[in-house]
């Protein structure tokens, strides 16, 4: 398979239209899957009762936001080393809900915080390198845009996607090379110290997130190939096709 | 003490991002479709 076939932003048009909508279908049948479960089955934690259910929510939030930063990042590498127009527009694409995600992540966080540790808010290293995540989110939005030319605002917005990848590691570690308040990690490859269904609840809505950031970013690169590729003779033939205003429209 | 607040502001602040996101994809999207318009339109005139 030619998977280079798929770097062309009008096949990749075509096929995200047709993915897109099968992933934000997945995303609710397992997001359904997993509230259920992360309140209906999974019992009340010993320790912080019912108020330890936010996890559900922010872990993955909290896995999304640097998963994300990391594939946009990998998109912007891929479009400053091979030139190619859909890695930047994935990169551009990604940014917004990647924010979304770090923004969940550290709201839920805040108030899962405040009734465990008294706080909404410390300077905490891993509370605070995600905030700077959050940070390098909207600066690689606001760089990208910047730029009359957006080919300029992808290659300094790819450039700014790189340098930020140092700040992963730092989340990720941050609980082990400093002294923090937030805990350790309660799953890794090795194995998890949860409660199998507290951790069948989370996993489903890992997938969730997963599911809805590959679809939303998908609908959304779907919109910046159609406004770049605008004057294009692809998108003229399909502009040309009767309904493509509101069939195509509707879709989103 | 109840926790209720906690979870509820979590689950529903995160459902009201993700429903702006959602508006703002199809407000992208039409604004895309938009754009062509506007293009056939200058090509019709010219």
């Amino acid at each position: 398979m030619n998977w280079f076939l798929f770097s062309s932003p009008s096949t990749f048009y075509r096929l995200a239209g047709s993915l897109a909508p099968w992933f934000f279908v997945l995303a609710a049948a397992l997001a359904a899957a997993g509230l259920y479960i992360g309140f209906a089955v999974a019992p009340v934690d010993a320790v912080q009762g019912e108020v330890y259910r936010v996890i559900f929510l922010h872990v993955p939030a909290a896995w999304m936001s640097m998963f994300l930063y990391f594939v946009l990042a990998g998109w912007g590498a891929a479009s400053l080393v091979f030139n190619t127009r859909l890695s930047a527009m994935m990169a551009r694409a990604i940014a917004p809900t990647g924010a979304v995600f770090t923004f969940i992540a550290l709201w839920s966080g805040a108030f899962w915080g405040k009734p465990t540790w008294g706080t909404y808010w410390v300077w905490d290293a891993r509370m605070t390198s995600e905030l700077v995540l959050l940070f390098l989110y909207f600066g690689f939005i606001a760089l990208a845009n910047a730029f009359e030319d957006p080919r300029r605002g992808d290659r300094a917005a790819a450039l700014l996607g790189i340098i930020g990848l140092v700040n992963l590691p730092i989340i990720y570690f941050s609980v082990q090379w400093w002294n923090t308040l937030h805990q350790g990690s309660s799953v890794s490859f090795k194995g998890t110290t949860m409660h199998v269904a507290m951790f069948r609840g989370m996993m489903l809505m890992a997938l969730a997130c997963w599911m809805y950031a590959i679809g939303a970013s998908l609908v959304r690169v779907r919109s910046i190939i159609l406004e770049r590729e605008a004057r294009t003779r692809w998108v003229r033939e399909l502009r040309g096709r009767p309904g493509v205003g509101a069939a195509e429209g509707s879709r989103a | 003490m109840s926790h209720d607040y906690y979870i509820w502001m979590s689950y529903g602040a995160a459902a009201i991002v993700v429903a702006v996101e959602v508006i703002a994809l199809r407000i992208g999207r039409a604004r895309a479709l938009r754009r062509i318009e506007e293009e056939r339109d200058l090509e019709t005139q010219d």
